[in-house]
């Protein structure tokens, strides 16, 4: 369980969430405060006044993974490997080890043809699987994703989510603007102007917002 | 007024791709897989890179604009008036027309990536370009957003307006569909048959084909209409 109480950082302000195990997604307008809040639950900044805890730890004492949606400033390395072998080094593993995780990611996101590429010549897509494979060869305990599907096409993002679905992360948190992959999540949160205004599971939040382009299209089909 | 691909072929390490074809007035919609080369061919287009064989003519072409995928690579004012001004525009309309009065001096680096889209695409949106190259407009806009874009697009009709894109639910009404697949760009035609040749189509789009019900064009609202005659 996430518990997240009296939080207030730049727009933000939550009076107490509580944040269930498995695939939480943030939807709401730009500048509502989607990043701030996924900022905040990664430890990535400290709110101004509140507290967060992951399963009764600080956020910064939670194994984490980060994918900015800047897909530029996901990335340290400029060859593909050691981007993607870097949380793996910085832990000092062993080589051989480094290498069949890397080579096993590669493989499975399928940008194995990508390894020895240099990362500055890669299209805005292939730099966010990157920051992908980054974030999923360490094995975190949580997953922290920023819009990362915005650069990516549709069975790029399929792959993504049946990474994310059993890969077997504790909590998967992240925002889109694609209202279908939303609806694949186990908890949502509606966030407008700072503020929450709907949480629950997607059959409970969506019917909420059936008057507006937030409610997924291929549910129109069921209605 | 016309673009023609006259047989380009672009290589780089193991990539590359072949185009042939023409671009006449209205709006184009050019699909593909992430790395199929939609960011290069609009380079290509703008000639901002040159193909290994054949060449890109601009025919009659008196303005061109290119708005590329990520709008921080644009940037050039330390504010966001600054960065209004550097495209010709006035910041107070600019900030008025996106909803974000009061933010004239801040960083643009301290806007959401939503907000710097928004500004960047209103300020290029304010002139009409004899050819506008759209690379992933809808990237980081929000639904309400994305529905305001596609509208703006289609009021904007006059000249030749493509756009490269992978989104898979909210599109402007357009003219003519292309797209990208292993390395070559093919002409799927005007919608409604468009849709039907279309390989990369969004899957919803593929399912309303299936069930007999293809959209008469690939906007939200047409889609829309079509998902709620299943």
């Amino acid at each position: 369980m996430i518990e997240i109480a009296q939080i207030r950082y730049r727009n933000l302000f939550i009076n107490y969430l509580e944040i269930p195990a498995g695939i939480t997604t943030v939807i709401g307008k730009n500048g509502c405060g989607k990043t701030s809040f996924l900022r905040i639950c990664a430890g990535i900044e400290l709110p101004n006044e509140g507290s967060i805890f992951i399963d009764g730890k600080l956020p910064r004492e939670t194994e984490c993974c980060w994918v900015n949606e800047f897909p530029d400033r996901n990335i340290l390395f400029s060859r593909v490997f050691d981007e993607i072998a870097s949380p793996l080094r910085f832990q000092y593993f062993g080589s051989d080890e480094i290498d069949s995780r890397v080579n096993n990611i590669a493989q499975f996101l399928g940008i194995s043809h990508l390894l020895t590429r240099n990362t500055y010549e890669l299209s805005g897509g292939e730099k966010m699987l990157i920051s992908f494979a980054a974030a999923l060869v360490n094995s975190p305990e949580m997953l922290v994703l920023d819009e990362y599907d915005s650069h990516l096409d549709y069975k790029r993002n399929r792959q993504i989510e049946y990474a994310i679905m059993n890969f077997g992360y504790k909590y998967v948190l992240r925002c889109t603007q694609h209202m279908e992959v939303a609806a694949n999540s186990d908890f949502l949160i509606v966030l407008d102007n700072g503020i929450i205004k709907h949480t629950g599971h997607p059959n409970q939040v969506f019917p909420q917002l059936i008057d507006s382009p937030y409610y997924p299209l291929s549910w129109r089909v069921k209605a | 007024m016309k673009v023609i691909l006259d047989k380009i072929q672009y290589k780089r390490l193991n990539f590359s791709f072949k185009a042939i074809g023409e671009f006449s007035e209205g709006i184009h919609l050019i699909t593909g897989a992430v790395g199929s080369g939609k960011s290069t061919l609009a380079l290509l287009i703008a000639g901002y890179l040159q193909p290994e064989s054949g060449n890109v003519r601009r025919n009659g072409i008196q303005s061109m604009q290119l708005s590329l995928q990520f709008p921080e690579y644009h940037l050039t004012g330390l504010t966001v008036s600054d960065e209004c001004i550097s495209w010709g525009c006035n910041p107070k309309s600019i900030l008025g027309l996106c909803n974000l009065m009061g933010k004239e001096n801040v960083s643009p680096f301290s806007l959401s990536r939503g907000e710097l889209k928004k500004i960047h695409l209103t300020c290029i949106l304010q002139k009409q370009y004899d050819l506008l190259l759209l690379d992933e407009p809808f990237s980081a806009l929000d639904c309400q957003e994305k529905i305001e874009l596609c509208t703006q697009l289609y009021g904007h009709k006059k000249g030749i307006t493509i756009i490269f894109t992978h989104e898979q639910t909210i599109l402007p009404k357009v003219d003519y569909i292309w797209e990208l697949l292993d390395g070559m760009l093919y002409f799927r035609g005007a919608p409604p048959s468009a849709i039907e040749q279309w390989q990369g189509a969004p899957s919803l789009i593929k399912k309303l084909v299936k069930s007999g019900m293809t959209p008469r064009n690939v906007s939200y609202d047409e889609i829309k209409e079509a998902v709620c005659r299943i």
